[in-house]
């Protein structure tokens, strides 16, 4: 078993270095394509209607692998206050419950991304003419991540290791 | 066993399509004692008409009220109402959908999870602008019209010559106002209710679209009543559509009173000059026969 | 029921520190499968939560930001500050204060402008004697002037929660007499403070050198012209500002400073990833938490229970201060500001209160709430970046804090402070 992880650790950091970059280029392309938007409409008068639903497909993207870099990395929106006084064991069975939820919550969010896809699948998204379903790809792939990078941490605090991340990020919004 | 049926609507209360679905529930409770009752959740609290539609397939809520637009994607036959100007009249739209065509279009709904139960007015939609008012078509030309994102709607804005701007709905009050737009277009009430009239006071009688409401319930929910019970949710349907119109009426009325007291600009136009550049929003959108021979037989009502 | 299974499952989660995203969306699916509904509609409204077009001007001013502390915008903007206010008593917390108002002018995030203004301004103090405590203390209060002055992404939020019929250009606009007037009040505390602890003041570097602090800060001040400007002409909606923010940033930083590199632009990309997908995953499942409220009819209940308390406008106002505050203690701006607008809004409309001026309260409350513990953002970027703890912090905090509530009361009963700029331009 520790062997198996101990392979697989590289693998996962360079699945999560992978999300993140495509995370950085999907905002990238964000802000070109919103910034075509305001040029063509205003310099052009000739406003693109594939600008805003891609611009969203893509926020999507950005969303779902950036938070799922996230939980690899532990950014902490929530809230300390109660973990910080519990003893060490407390604090261990909280944060395996809380993994635990979260590895449940991804292969959720995946599950019923795959049915809702099926489902609008006939429908197509205006205007960028695809299948309907196409919309629910980046919740498919997030929640995946998700599943994967909460149990990496789990196994982890499970064997009293530390954490997985490569860097722990320490801002946060 | 008691049910109750949950509908959702985007309009906020004592719009007609919400006080219409009311109705009707008060109908079904009146003739079953009770037993089926419908609860009208508004105001766009279940989501947007494109979630509600997917719920209610799903089967998460029970019924819907939704324009007939967003459902262009998923049921084709409904482009063919949304068509510009295809509608002569409201008295046309009313025999169109009160009879036979009206049933297969509502009977089409069904492979996709949905069953089709009446067809509410929505009024006709006409154009209003900010700075320059339409009077004649030439007007619209590089005008930037906000439009739902829809394919039909930006061909439809692109024929009249206009810059078709695909905005959420929630930003086009703040876009007429400060003039990242030039117009938008919709029914009286709507222009009434979202308050677009205070930023932008010319209204332009084109009424290029009579594209009417549809009220669904879910396949999951149909299938769950009694024949018996399907009976009475459909007929109370087809009663409360009497009410809707009436309703309709009186709240056009009412919303026109107020936009013209608050100083509109109200013009009237040649409509043929409109309907005529229409063409190649015709020839892209109607390329089956199927949907060619729905529109002849549209045509020939009279 | 099914409400006390979606709050409290939420509140245990919480409790346990599970990230807020995961709560709001984990209470959501625990409650769908109490009441038997379709677990897939709590991620169809995941994943429209997500398609918002308004929420772009999340990444794109949080983006900008760091592009300007990198690009150099930021440095400039406080030695300016500095000549300005240095030589006051307390001089270096003046000049935190005004660097804030300054940069918060052209950033729409109080995050944003904790990290630039505090990472550059908080050794500088801790090196000429001030306590940590008081640098930390007045860089957090004075990052909230970020959210009132335009831009700020949170008005933007607000105006869709609102349902979109109020004006971003108006609520951009009620924001700068109260973003100005709490700048004001926390000089005044900050001065207060520096006088009874005997902090320095800096000498003054004569007109000469100010003018020349003034001229090469030109290039990041134009900034706040171009966003209200564009956004007041129909140039760019509200939204799209935030992407023109990112082009000017970068425009400044390649062109006029010369100071951004390629490898600062990749951190500068990934740092906005960082910072800004959890929170847009934040708002999808308070997209989730939101829709079971209203499938279970909270908000009915919340204003038959608030109009069953009194009928007196300044009574309700005060009520919703104060859950406001409450509310904030524990959630974070972007959350609170979607939850809370739709369930409060209609019931200050009933009183007769404009929603522009509802708005500016609002995210007064809301920002104060980012200070304070257990859930305060940028009070815990300040103590991160000063390098104390919160329990050190949250010492000396207590008359910054009262200023800014002096203010916030100030804001809510004179609408005319947040109105009557808005009406100059109509
Ligand atoms: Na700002
Ligand atoms: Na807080």
């Amino acid at each position: 078993m520790s062997r198996f992880l101990q392979a697989s650790r590289p693998v996962l950091g360079w699945i999560s270095r992978v999300s993140l970059y495509l995370s950085g280029i999907g905002l990238v392309a964000m802000t070109a394509i919103v910034g075509w938007q305001v040029f063509a409409r205003y310099v052009l008068n000739d406003t693109p209607s594939w600008s805003e639903p891609l611009s969203l497909h893509l926020m999507s993207w950005f969303i779902m692998l950036g938070a799922a870099v996230g939980v690899r990395e532990s950014v902490h929106l929530g809230l300390d206050f109660v973990r910080h006084g519990a003893s060490p064991a407390a604090k261990r069975t909280m944060d395996l419950v809380s993994l635990g939820l979260m590895v449940f919550f991804g292969l959720a969010m995946t599950w019923y991304s795959v049915l809702l896809a099926a489902g609008t699948w006939a429908a197509s998204i205006p205007v960028l003419g695809w299948p309907g379903g196409v919309d629910f790809f980046p919740m498919i792939a997030g929640g995946v991540l998700i599943a994967i990078f909460s149990a990496e941490r789990f196994v982890d605090v499970a064997a009293g290791e530390h954490t997985a991340a490569d860097i722990i990020a320490q801002e946060v919004v | 066993q008691e049910i109750t049926l949950r509908s959702a609507d985007i309009h906020p209360d004592g719009y007609p399509t919400v006080d219409a679905v009311k109705y009707m529930g008060q109908l079904l409770s009146e003739r079953t004692n009770g037993r089926i009752k419908i609860d009208v959740t508004n105001n766009a609290a279940l989501g947007s008409e494109k979630d509600t539609i997917e719920q209610t397939r799903f089967g998460v809520i029970d019924m819907n009220r939704v324009n007939a637009a967003p459902f262009n994607n998923l049921v084709p036959q409904t482009v063919v109402l949304g068509l510009p100007f295809l509608f002569r009249s409201t008295e046309h739209m009313h025999k169109t959908v009160d009879g036979p065509i009206g049933d297969e279009i509502l009977a089409a709904f069904e492979p996709h999870g949905l069953v089709g139960l009446a067809f509410y007015d929505s009024g006709a939609r006409s154009f209003y602008t900010t700075k320059k008012p339409i009077e004649k078509l030439a007007d619209l030309q590089g005008m930037k019209i906000r439009v739902q994102q829809s394919d039909l709607w930006i061909a439809m804005m692109e024929a009249f010559g206009a810059n078709a701007t695909p905005m959420p709905f929630g930003e086009v009050y703040s876009s007429l106002e400060t003039g990242v737009v030039d117009g938008a277009e919709n029914n009286w009430p709507s222009y009434e209710s979202s308050r677009h009239f205070e930023v932008s006071k010319n209204y332009t009688l084109t009424e290029h679209s009579l594209n009417p409401e549809i009220l669904v319930i879910s396949k999951v929910s149909w299938d769950k009543l009694s024949p018996d019970d399907q009976k009475l949710v459909r007929a109370a349907a087809k009663d409360s559509v009497g009410k809707m119109r009436e309703l309709w009426q009186a709240r056009e009325k009412d919303s026109e009173e107020k936009v013209r007291a608050a100083g509109v600009n109200v013009i009237t136009v040649d409509k043929a000059e409109f309907a005529d550049a229409m063409k190649p929003v015709y020839d892209k959108f109607v390329t089956d026969p199927q949907m060619k021979d729905l529109l002849e037989r549209i045509r020939a009502i009279n | 029921m099914a409400y006390s299974v979606l709050f409290g499952v939420f509140t245990v989660l919480m409790m346990i520190g599970m990230p807020i995203a995961f709560c709001l969306g984990i209470a959501s699916l625990a409650t769908v499968l109490y009441i038997g509904l379709p677990p897939i509609v709590v991620f169809q409204q995941l994943n429209s939560g997500m398609n918002v077009f308004a929420m772009m001007a999340i990444p794109f001013f949080i983006f900008a930001g760091d592009l300007m502390v990198r690009g150099g915008i930021a440095d400039r903007l406080i030695r300016f500050a500095a000549g300005i206010v240095g030589h006051l008593r307390g001089g270096l917390g003046q000049v935190n204060i005004v660097a804030s108002t300054l940069f918060g002018g052209i950033s729409g995030s109080a995050v944003a402008d904790a990290s630039a203004v505090g990472g550059l301004m908080i050794p500088q103090m801790a090196a000429r004697g001030y306590d940590r405590s008081y640098a930390v203390n007045v860089t957090v209060n004075a990052a909230i002037i970020a959210l009132m002055i335009p831009p700020s992404h949170n008005m933007i939020l607000y105006s869709i929660a609102a349902g979109g019929n109020v004006s971003v250009a108006d609520l951009f606009t009620a924001g700068i007499i109260p973003g100005l007037l709490l700048a004001g009040a926390l000089m005044i505390t900050a001065y207060i403070v520096a006088r009874r602890r005997g902090y320095p003041s800096e000498p003054f570097p004569g007109f000469r050198k100010l003018a020349y602090y003034l001229l090469a800060s030109v290039p990041g001040l134009l900034l706040i012209g171009i966003i209200f400007g564009g956004v007041r002409s129909g140039i760019f909606t509200a939204t799209e500002s935030s992407c023109i923010a990112v082009f000017y940033a970068l425009l400044v930083a390649l062109l006029v400073y010369r100071e951004l590199d390629w490898s600062g632009f990749v951190e500068a990309v990934l740092q906005a990833v960082r910072t800004t997908a959890m929170v847009l995953l934040v708002i999808g499942t308070a997209a989730s938490f939101s829709w079971l409220m209203s499938f279970l009819q909270v908000q009915q209940l919340l204003v038959a229970a608030m109009s069953a308390i009194s009928d007196n406008p300044i009574i309700v106002l005060l009520m919703i201060n104060v859950i406001l505050l409450v509310l904030g203690t524990f959630m974070d701006m972007a959350p609170m500001v979607i939850i809370s607008t739709p369930i409060l809004l209609p019931v200050v409309k009933a009183f007769g209160i404009d929603p522009v001026h509802f708005g500016v309260v609002m995210i007064l409350n809301a920002g104060i709430g980012l200070n304070t513990p257990p859930v305060g953002t940028v009070l815990f970027v300040g103590c991160a970046v000063g390098k104390i703890t919160i329990r050190e912090a949250m010492r000396t905090i207590w008359p910054f804090f009262g200023a800014s509530i002096a203010v916030l009361l100030l804001v809510t009963y004179v609408p005319a402070l947040s109105l009557w700029l808005p009406s100059l331009f109509r």
